[in-house]
């Protein structure tokens, strides 16, 4: 299908839905660049072909990568997520991070951590932590800490309600300026909130009338426009007051 | 066909509101950690409690928690015509089912992690209300074996023929095709956790039946104490002062 | 070990305290109240006997289908109902292929408790040849979607397909007037199912210490529960099965409560069932109008083919009656006069599109 015009797709394709097969970079055409491939691409001989389904994103140099959204989350190092503890073992806490396997969470990687002081989780705790690294066919690892040792936030979450959302859902919450079912319902309530890469977001409030507002709107807001968002706040805000 | 004579007496010659004769022995089982026989009348049942002990299933371990499990099974010889399938028919299944997830409401879990509790019961021979003479010899079996419980938990059965509320229905009495009530409570609180009815009763009078099965279920706790009582003074002339 | 620890869906601790408080200020994870069903929708499929039951992320079908079968001994006279459920992987990751668990197996005994031994469908009209053959009807529950409460879900599904389900009519005919025949659907009607009462199920889920009542448990609100209550009850009052297997002991005001509720939100889901029946019926009824006006154009053309079905001669009688009108003498709607049919071809070419508008279109 694309084999018909190679040297023309490279500029088309960027910020572009592809489907598993598409075709998106020819290498034949570019010489002596090196190219980041993030997730999402593979290198097939001299051509770079999609592997999922979602939108090709460029970023300056020279990094590609398809962005989709998945009810599963591929861990990829330096995401912070929201993780379970499932077991305790001697040297490590297993946590589930809804990836393909369990990932370890080692029991000094707390900032401060000796083994003197280990954190008692017990099963069910939910933790924010940092991918440290996210090798294919290991575990991947984690830490409380981030990349300069201090804690800054990581640890478990205490009280509060979490849900899962697709990954698409919670990066769009994570973007910058500020998403706008956020922003609307920042302006009325007042409400803690931690987004994990992985789909899973905690909320935190004063009254649990206000927790059960915001887990919905946002629940709701997975498919709808920015304009939407904010007429669905409103509507939700104006019907429980 | 009458089961009420006008003046007042069932087939087997008890009242509307008497129960069958008990008859109760701990120890049956000499292997098990704790056993029990128990006779409501005709109906004669066996139970064996092992445990806690290490989980045979590694998968199916509980780290907060003790795994119960429970089996039901009739005799071949236990109704009148031969059964063919002792075990794994659904009726079977069910009642296992229930007995384990109502003793699991007394037994203390939580005290025994990553262990597993068995109950296996046994009807020797069936006229009627095995599903109760199951829960109270797994009841005192339970007793025997010492496991942690919050309380005793009693079961009584009772339905409504010919206008009277019947306390302990026996087989004629149950295939005759009316309302079966099935109550186990907790002594100490009166709490009902079992409780099954099948057939048609409008509102009221099933009030009245369930209340009639609550009584036969106190009855049954007090013999049941009786017997734990004497069982446990008997236990302290050997070991004890 | 790990394999089976990474697939399961797990629970956080937060998520469980969260719901037991706010259940405190009477309200639940999804917005609900404590007494709220989710938004029920039933649909129908083109077969009769056939249901597809959503109540909110829970998705079940049911199918009704039904056999000539012996008796069994001690009930030569009655025909039998049977229930069984396919729990099938897609609808929850615990679910495993094969041989059903113990919560399918409690599933389909508390439904065809309440179906059954309440006589909610009459068996005795099931039965055809007495002590040699009998009807017998199965229920097939096929779980989609597992979103919390399948126990209420599976039954209003069953109880749809069987108001829906229609039986194929069967007579004794032949020499000795013992051979059976069985009559397919386009020569005689199938016979609907005598249906008593409807009776519902409806599930509490009990949270916490305080053992705080809630209706229509959701998936998560399930995980949390301490125990578990499915009533059965219809719309007479009276009480059809009752199944609490276990788990937190509760009080017996209580019990008698949550009795007083469920006959309420019983009422509500047998309205709502018998509306989507009868919605359903009135399609079903205007589909065979318009099936028959085309089938008894074709018949109309070739007069001379005597023996024709019975129904295509009372259409044709129906059809004739008009004429009468319009100053045509005809004695007999059943007797078919090949010439005037004739004349009317014509007409009835252009007709026979609009015939549910009636004799108006003449």
């Amino acid at each position: 299908m694309a084999i018909a015009e190679p040297t023309n797709n490279s500029p088309s394709y960027i910020d572009k839905l592809v489907v598993p097969g598409d075709v998106v970079l020819d290498l034949s055409s570019m010489s002596n660049q090196t190219i980041k491939l993030g997730g999402g691409l593979r290198q097939d001989c001299d051509s770079i072909t999609a592997m999922k389904a979602g939108m090709l994103r460029f970023s300056k140099p020279n990094k590609y990568w398809v962005e989709s959204s998945q009810k599963r989350y591929v861990p990829s190092a330096g995401d912070a997520v929201l993780g379970i503890v499932v077991d305790t073992k001697a040297e490590n806490f297993l946590i589930d991070i809804k990836g393909p396997a369990l990932a370890y969470l080692p029991v000094l990687a707390f900032e401060g951590g000796t083994r003197r002081n280990i954190p008692k989780f017990e099963v069910g705790t939910l933790i924010y932590v940092r991918v440290v690294k996210a090798n294919i066919g290991m575990n991947p690892d984690l830490s409380c800490m981030d990349a300069s040792g201090k804690a800054a936030e990581f640890g478990p979450l205490k009280d509060g309600y979490m849900f899962e959302t697709s990954t698409g859902l919670s990066r769009m919450l994570l973007s910058s300026p500020a998403c706008p079912v956020l922003e609307a319902l920042g302006k009325k309530l007042s409400f803690e909130i931690a987004v994990g890469l992985n789909g899973r977001v905690w909320v935190n409030a004063a009254a649990p009338s206000t927790v059960i507002l915001v887990s919905n709107a946002i629940m709701n807001s997975e498919t709808l426009t920015s304009v939407q968002q904010k007429l669905m706040v409103d509507k939700l805000l104006q019907r429980t007051q | 066909m009458e089961f009420v004579s006008p003046e007042g007496l069932r087939l087997d010659g008890r009242r509307p509101m008497e129960m069958r004769q008990l008859r109760a022995k701990i120890g049956a089982v000499d292997k098990a950690h704790g056993s029990a026989y128990f006779e409501m009348g005709n109906t004669k049942v066996i139970a064996a409690v092992y445990g806690p002990r290490e989980v045979q299933n590694r998968s199916q371990q509980l780290n907060d928690q003790a795994l119960v499990r429970c089996e039901y099974t009739m005799a071949n010889f236990s109704t009148g015509d031969r059964r063919r399938k002792p075990k794994g028919d659904r009726r079977s299944t069910e009642i296992s089912l229930v007995i384990r997830q109502t003793m699991e409401a007394c037994i203390m879990t939580h005290l025994m992690p990553r262990s597993q509790i068995d109950i296996f019961v046994q009807v020797l021979q069936a006229d009627g209300g095995t599903r109760s003479a199951c829960i109270n010899a797994a009841t005192l079996a339970l007793a025997d074996a010492g496991i942690p419980m919050h309380d005793l938990v009693t079961s009584c059965s009772a339905g409504y023929l010919n206008s009277t509320p019947l306390l302990d229905l026996n087989y004629v009495e149950d295939s005759a095709g009316g309302p079966d009530v099935t109550v186990g409570i907790l002594p100490k609180s009166t709490k009902v956790t079992l409780l099954q009815m099948d057939s048609k009763l409008p509102m009221d009078i099933f009030e009245n039946v369930m209340q009639l099965a609550t009584e036969g279920c106190k009855a049954v706790a007090n013999y049941i104490r009786e017997v734990l009582l004497e069982k446990t003074k008997e236990r302290q002339k050997f070991h004890g002062v | 070990m790990e394999q089976r620890l990474a697939s399961t869906w797990r629970m956080s601790v937060n998520e469980k305290k969260f719901i037991e408080s706010s259940l405190l200020s009477d309200l639940r994870a999804d917005g609900r109240r404590p007494f709220d069903y989710r938004r029920l929708t039933i649909k129908f499929g083109r077969e009769d006997g056939s249901s597809e039951v959503q109540l909110g992320n829970t998705h079940v079908m049911a199918f009704v289908t039904s056999q000539l079968v012996q008796p069994y001994r001690d009930r030569p006279n009655e025909g039998t109902l049977s229930f069984y459920t396919e729990f099938s992987p897609m609808a929850d990751p615990s679910f495993e292929a094969g041989r059903p668990g113990e919560f399918a197996v409690e599933l389909g005994r508390i439904i065809d408790r309440g179906l059954r031994e309440s006589k909610a469908v009459d068996t005795e009209s099931l039965c055809v040849i007495s002590g040699k053959l009998v009807w017998a009807i199965r229920i097939d529950v096929h779980i989609l979607d597992n979103g919390g409460n399948l126990v209420d879900a599976a039954n209003i599904a069953a109880l749809a397909a069987l108001s829906t389900f229609r039986r194929p009519e069967c007579t004794l005919g032949g020499e000795d007037g013992q051979e059976l025949i069985v009559h397919p659907p386009e020569v005689r009607d199938p016979i609907p199912l005598i249906i008593h009462h409807l009776p519902v199920a409806v599930t509490f889920g009990f949270i916490g210490k305080e053992s705080i009542m809630v209706i229509d448990p959701t998936h998560l609100e399930e995980a949390v529960m301490g125990g578990r209550m499915t009533v059965t009850l219809n719309t007479n009052g009276d009480v059809c099965a009752i199944q609490k297997a276990g788990g937190d002991g509760i009080l017996q005001s209580v019990i008698m409560q949550c009795l007083r509720i469920a006959s309420v939100k019983a009422g509500d889901i047998s309205s709502k069932i018998k509306n989507a029946v009868e919605s359903f019926n009135t399609e079903r009824a205007l589909r065979k109008i318009k099936r028959h006006s085309s089938s008894s154009a074709v018949e109309v053309s070739e007069p001379a083919q005597k023996g024709g079905t019975e129904l295509s001669r009372t259409h044709v009688g129906r059809l004739n009656s008009t004429p009468e009108e319009s100053g045509v003498g005809q004695s007999n709607g059943m007797e078919v006069d090949g010439k005037i049919l004739q004349q009317e071809t014509s007409r009835r070419d252009s007709g026979a599109q609009s015939f549910i508008g009636g004799p108006s279109s003449w």
